[in-house]
């Protein structure tokens, strides 16, 4: 991928949950999310489980690219 | 099967006291970590820390003696052994052959122990209690690294596979052997420490009999 | 389809049970007390501070319950719908050091801060002033239970917990490879094995990060000395060396042989010290150690079915990160093996 896409994609994802949240907050998110302090512990915790879950792809994928690699000539 | 255990228990004291250096050893690692210890604190110790720095102690000599224990004989005479008796009559012989080392080598370590870094805990202690838990202690250690070093020396890998191999497996018994101690220095009558020794009895059974069990699946080659 | 099933299976559970996790509300609860004192034998005014609370006046009850005795509150001034004082005499000789709130309001229920107040004059129990019953409200709907200093964080149960259970699912599905390895010698089952072990670490990783976070947020140390933490430590510690005993042998039956005996003692042993370690140190997690279970104070049972959910669903996707590294397996083996001839 070109230097600038990557760029581009970056700013897109780190601005877009800004700009959905910049809209005004509906009444459950306030009431469910943001109503006490904390909530960036869940936050937190959900973001490990998903780093986690990629990093096992990762290595699937490093292994899966392995076995491709010896089918070559 | 009880024939074989003790003939080959029989053997294994004979050739351990033809190695009087390597008891010699053990002992003079004992003395010295003592030693050290009191050069390093003094008399500074009270209660938790006097035992906690014991069973630290004693485990390194735990695992420092029993390291030795599959790997001082050559291949030559392990497989002649192996083809005269069963697998599990060895790994039986060596477990109770090193639970009796272990018991004697942590009374011995008690003894220096007291001497170098004081008995005051011992006083207001439950002794035949706390004497009960370094046996009882010993024995355990000895039942977990028999089959950890036999691991190791087959994986022809010294001391340092079976110290990573061990710890994870000796803490258990470690935590159970120091709690025993501590409610023994604390002089705990023994409706509350009974279940404790009897628990740490039954991890010591426990633990030579998958030794026993899983020992002939280590040996077949 | 037919291999598909459960995997749709996994994923649905989880996901219904992270919407839920997050989506359903904290119940109605009282967050904080001024002053926090309490002087036996005067008058106080206390502010009361709730969240997603809708005081009405007149329709707020208050308590002051110390060991077991209930101190009616006077009069409850209603300020909005999350403010309220509380006038009320505290009489002398309360028993113990701290005492709890009790607000009940009908439509929120009866709502409790544990250990609001300390009580600096100890007593042998209130004579006077004491309610003999007390009037208790029950909420409606479904709600999170809400306790202080855990707050949102409770919403981590659904997402913590499970990683510990599939990874303890995991480990016994190592076991039984390695038994069969025991049995059998074969390759794909020492694969099995140590692909299980791979996953199991995942989760364990998993678990020990998302603890340490919620540990940070609630105990106020990244690290604690509790029992559970003990032994999540040991299964750690007993899996590396695992992998490091297959690392140091060259050999691939002996390898096998050697990982499969390490792995059933070293299983059977951390089995035996997770069912002891709970009765020989503390534990500052719900249900050991004396602390309640968070069942005692979930009033929502219907919440609990979710918490199932979201456990047989992760252990769901457990196993099929497991599959996948499985069948690879299979294929490194048909590979390897073509390569020879």
């Amino acid at each position: 991928m070109h230097a600038s896409a990557k760029l581009f994609l970056l700013t897109a994802l780190v601005a877009a949950p800004n700009a959905l949240l910049a809209q005004g907050n509906p009444d459950w998110l306030v009431d469910t999310l943001y109503g006490s302090g904390k909530i960036n512990t869940v936050i937190a915790v959900v973001a490990v489980i998903l780093l986690g879950l990629a990093f096992w792809l990762y290595r699937l994928d490093r292994r899966i690219a392995r076995m491709e690699n010896h089918h070559r000539p | 099967m009880g024939k074989e255990v003790l003939n080959l228990l029989k053997l294994e004291a004979a050739l351990d006291l033809r190695q009087r250096a390597a008891w010699g050893g053990m002992l003079l690692y004992v003395v010295s970590a003592v030693y050290v210890c009191h050069l390093a604190m003094k008399d500074a110790l009270a209660g938790t820390a006097w035992n906690a720095l014991f069973w630290i102690i004693l485990l390194f000599a735990a695992f420092n003696a029993l390291a030795r224990s599959f790997q001082r004989e050559d291949q030559g005479r392990q497989l002649y052994l192996y083809t005269m008796v069963h697998p599990r009559s060895v790994v039986l012989a060596r477990a109770l052959y090193n639970a009796l080392t272990m018991a004697v080598l942590s009374l011995l370590s008690l003894l220096f122990y007291a001497l170098f870094l004081g008995d005051e805990p011992l006083s207001r202690a439950d002794l035949l209690q706390f004497v009960l838990a370094v046996v009882l202690g010993g024995i355990g250690f000895a039942a977990v690294l028999t089959l950890i070093s036999a691991i190791a020396a087959r994986a022809g890998n010294g001391i340092g596979l079976m110290a990573i191999l061990g710890f994870p497996v000796i803490l258990p018994m470690l935590l159970a052997v120091m709690r025993a101690s501590q409610l023994a220095l604390q002089g705990a009558p023994w409706s509350d420490a009974g279940l404790l020794f009897l628990a740490l009895a039954a991890l010591d059974v426990v633990t030579i009999t998958l030794a026993w069990l899983l020992f002939p699946y280590l040996w077949r080659d | 389809m037919k291999h598909w099933w459960w995997k749709f299976l996994a994923v649905a559970l989880v996901l219904a049970a992270s919407i839920t996790a997050l989506r359903t509300p904290l119940a109605p609860a009282i967050v904080h007390v001024e002053p926090a004192t309490l002087q036996p034998g005067t008058r106080h005014a206390i502010e009361v501070l709730g969240y997603r609370t809708q005081f009405v006046p007149n329709e707020v009850i208050a308590y002051i319950e110390n060991g077991g005795q209930f101190v009616p509150a006077g009069r409850v001034d209603v300020i909005d719908d999350t403010h309220a004082r509380i006038h009320m005499y505290v009489p002398e000789g309360l028993r113990e050091d701290m005492s709890d709130l009790l607000v009940t309001a009908p439509g929120a229920g009866t709502m409790r801060l544990f250990d609001a107040f300390y009580n600096p004059v100890k007593g042998s129990g209130a004579t006077h002033d004491i309610a003999a019953e007390m009037t208790v409200h029950h909420r409606k709907g479904f709600a999170f239970p809400n306790r202080n200093l855990l707050y949102e964080t409770i919403r981590n149960l659904n997402f913590h917990v499970p990683m510990w259970f599939t990874m303890m699912m995991l480990q016994t599905v190592s076991l039984v490879f390695s038994i069969l390895v025991l049995r059998s010698g074969a390759e794909l089952h020492d694969r099995g094995a140590v692909a299980a072990v791979h996953a199991s670490l995942l989760f364990a990783m998993m678990g020990l990060v998302t603890g340490s976070i919620w540990a940070r947020a609630t105990w106020g140390g990244w690290w604690t000395t509790d029992a559970k933490l003990n032994g999540a430590a040991v299964t750690v510690l007993i899996y590396l060396a695992y992998l490091v005993l297959r690392g140091s042998v060259t050999d691939r039956a002996k390898r096998a042989r050697l990982a499969a005996i390490y792995n059933v003692f070293a299983y059977v042993l951390m089995l035996l010290f997770i069912m002891a370690l709970p009765r020989m140190t503390a534990s500052l997690h719900p249900g050991s150690g004396g602390n309640p279970a968070f069942s005692q104070y979930d009033l929502d049972s219907s919440l609990r079915p979710v918490f199932y959910a979201a456990v047989l669903g992760w252990m769901g996707i457990g196993a099929w990160l497991l599959n996948l590294r499985y069948r690879l397996a299979r294929l490194e083996i048909l590979q390897e093996d073509a390569r020879i001839r």
